[in-house]
């Protein structure tokens, strides 16, 4: 079916309104970046800066442990994850495929964990991090994040398993398999845009934590992650935005890498043609 | 190969029984075919038979193993499923491969076995393909090659050609009959469609509410069924039911006064059936005449419906709905609300109790 003009324009405008929403803050970090000082205060703002500083990302990298910071934040964004998801996918699979008493209750019950705002778990997690002396540790951000990411990860996994038909695993225990053979070999590897994108979201929660960070390691500035330390950047009179920002830029380009490299475990449509 | 004893296998969930004790002794070689509309406990049974299911109580032997608490990948069998169950991420080379290599099968015996099935099923020029890049009909190959490659001891298929269109269906009957004669593999067959239990089965088992009706060779249930159910399903269009009061060897259908000709216990009221192929146009030793509600022609024979005092509409039976049957060679045209007249032979009456439903 052709389109006609008016829904072209319309199709476009919504197009072009989604993106400059979605992609407006960025432009803007760079540019508060890119600015000087007394440009960033100018009103009306300046929409590219009239003398670029290319030279602040360079000075922000000598004068901030930047690297540290995104290296600490690497260690408890892969640990989270990698429990997390050691976690949700048992969890997931079970839900899915195994009937208990008592068993849809209980995934109803894991989802009230998300329904609780972090803040409200930063005290009972405090206290029990610091009985184990903890405290300081990077540890503390793996299990505070896999305690807010495995609820909502645990069923999206299951929702993902639903939608595999049983007969799969049926046919490969014919085949030879064990129940954990068939998850592992069949069941896993059909998974995977389903694992991908829970994997996703499970690094981006932990990359974007700033509150257990802060309560957590705030006195071990060598266990800082990159949220914590930029705000360490934050002066108590003066406060160079334009550093901040170009710090904001070097935390963001994991994220945006990870992405790419999940991107193609992400499109849908691989247990098409499992069955008829 | 091997034969396969089931004795005394039920299954019930909580309180609900799905399947009642179940025992059948099939012989080595043997195609056996379970049959019954949905929830008839078929597929129930071919779980339990794979191991997919615990069976509640009971038994199974395969050769002179006894592996009702085996897993299913120690039974030794093979299993053929209703939606092909292909592993959508591995090639069809490595579907058909992937029990032997689960077995810790030697990669060039693998690569050797699945070149000769995938001959034998005419799938060698898509060894390489995902089964996402096959048509039905060659997924469906690719399954049975997944059972022939192992060379187990028997084969269970799970309603395997339902899926298929009604032209492929037929073929693909055919090249699994064809591929039994050729291997010889005991096979059970689950299947709710009677056309595929009467042309493929040695012998048939049909069920209903997890009971077994009858067990018998495909002539045999035809010619002789057991009870109304057995009646009722087998055949198409299914047998004419009458309700009638039966006295002295003599009762009254159609309008008539029937003597029995075979000498039949029992009195009083009871279910009269005859197929609709007895019933013939024309002058026969019990003749009546009708007005056809309907006719349908397929060329070379019609169904003629019509309605009679009695009548009795068998359950769940759809084809009922319209009265009853008679499928009569006939090449030219019957007008409707015409009379015509319709005969059969008393000695083609069927009888059943209506209380049980049980032959008499």
């Amino acid at each position: 079916m052709r389109r006609t003009l008016a829904q072209s324009l319309a199709l476009y405008a919504t197009v072009i309104f989604t993106l400059v929403m979605i992609l407006f803050p960025v432009y803007w970090l760079l540019v508060t970046a890119l600015s000087t000082t007394d440009e960033l205060y100018r009103l009306p703002p300046t929409f590219w800066p009239d003398n670029p500083q290319w030279d602040v990302f360079a000075r922000v990298w000598a004068a901030k442990p930047i690297l540290l910071w995104l290296w600490n934040s690497m260690l408890a964004a892969v640990g989270s994850v990698a429990l997390s998801m050691l976690v949700s996918v048992s969890a997931g699979y079970a839900l899915s495929r195994y009937s208990m008493r008592g068993g849809a209750t209980m995934g109803l019950f894991v989802l009230t964990a998300k329904m609780l705002p972090a803040t409200l778990l930063v005290i009972p997690l405090f206290s029990i991090f610091s009985s184990f002396g903890l405290i300081g540790s990077l540890w503390t951000l793996v299990l505070a994040h896999s305690t807010m990411i495995i609820p909502f990860a645990t069923w999206m996994l299951k929702g993902y398993f639903d939608t595999i038909p049983k007969e799969l695993e049926q046919a490969a225990m014919v085949d030879g398999c064990s129940p954990i053979g068939a998850m592992v070999r069949v069941v896993l590897p059909i998974a995977t845009p389903g694992l991908a994108a829970t994997a996703l979201y499970a690094f981006v929660l932990s990359w974007a934590d700033y509150a257990y960070a802060r309560t957590f390691l705030v006195n071990s500035p060598d266990n800082w992650t990159a949220n914590l330390g930029i705000t360490t950047m934050q002066g108590e009179y003066v406060t160079y935005w334009n550093d901040i920002a170009a710090a904001s830029v070097f935390i963001a380009l994991p994220i945006i890498a990870i992405y790419l490299f999940l991107e193609r475990y992400l499109v849908g449509g691989l247990t098409a043609g499992a069955e008829k | 190969m091997a034969n396969i004893s089931i004795r005394n296998v039920s299954k019930s969930y909580g309180a609900l029984n799905v399947l009642r004790p179940f025992s059948l002794e099939i012989e080595n070689g043997e195609f056996v075919v379970l049959v019954g509309p949905s929830g008839c406990g078929k597929s129930t049974m071919l779980k339990i038979l794979a191991g997919l299911e615990p069976a509640t109580e009971g038994q199974i032997f395969i050769g002179d193993r006894e592996v009702t608490d085996l897993a299913p990948g120690d039974r030794d069998i093979a299993m053929v499923f209703q939606n092909y169950a292909l592993y959508p991420h591995l090639t069809v080379r490595q579907n058909i491969g992937f029990g032997l290599k689960m077995r810790g099968t030697d990669k060039t015996e693998i690569d050797r076995r699945v070149d000769d099935a995938a001959r034998i099923l005419e799938v060698t020029p898509y060894l390489d393909r995902k089964p996402k890049d096959l048509s039905g009909g060659q997924r469906q190959r690719v399954a049975l090659g997944r059972a022939i490659v192992r060379q187990p001891q028997a084969f269970l298929m799970d309603e395997p050609l339902s899926n298929l269109d009604a032209k492929l269906r037929v073929n693909m009957r055919a090249e699994i009959g064809a591929l039994h004669k050729r291997i010889g593999v005991t096979t059970v067959y689950v299947t709710h469609d009677q056309v595929e239990a009467m042309t493929m089965a040695d012998r048939v088992v049909i069920m209903q509410g997890g009971i077994i009706q009858q067990i018998a060779a495909p002539d045999e249930l035809f010619n002789n069924p057991a009870n109304l159910f057995v009646a009722g399903f087998i055949g198409s269009p299914g047998m004419n039911f009458l309700n009638s009061e039966l006295r002295d060897g003599k009762l009254t259908a159609f309008g008539r006064q029937i003597s029995l000709p075979r000498a039949t216990n029992g009195q009083g009221p009871v279910v009269v059936g005859l197929r609709p192929e007895h019933l013939v146009l024309g002058d026969a030793p019990v003749t009546f005449g009708v007005k056809p509600t309907l006719v349908e022609s397929l060329g070379s024979e019609k169904y003629v419906y019509f309605d009679a005092e009695g009548a009795r509409i068998a359950d769940g039976d759809e084809g009922k709905s319209k009265g009853l049957i008679a499928r009569v060679s006939h090449t030219g045209s019957l007008p409707r609300d015409e009379e015509i007249r319709l005969g059969f032979d008393p000695d083609q009456l069927y009888l059943f109790d209506q209380k049980t439903g049980e032959r008499l």
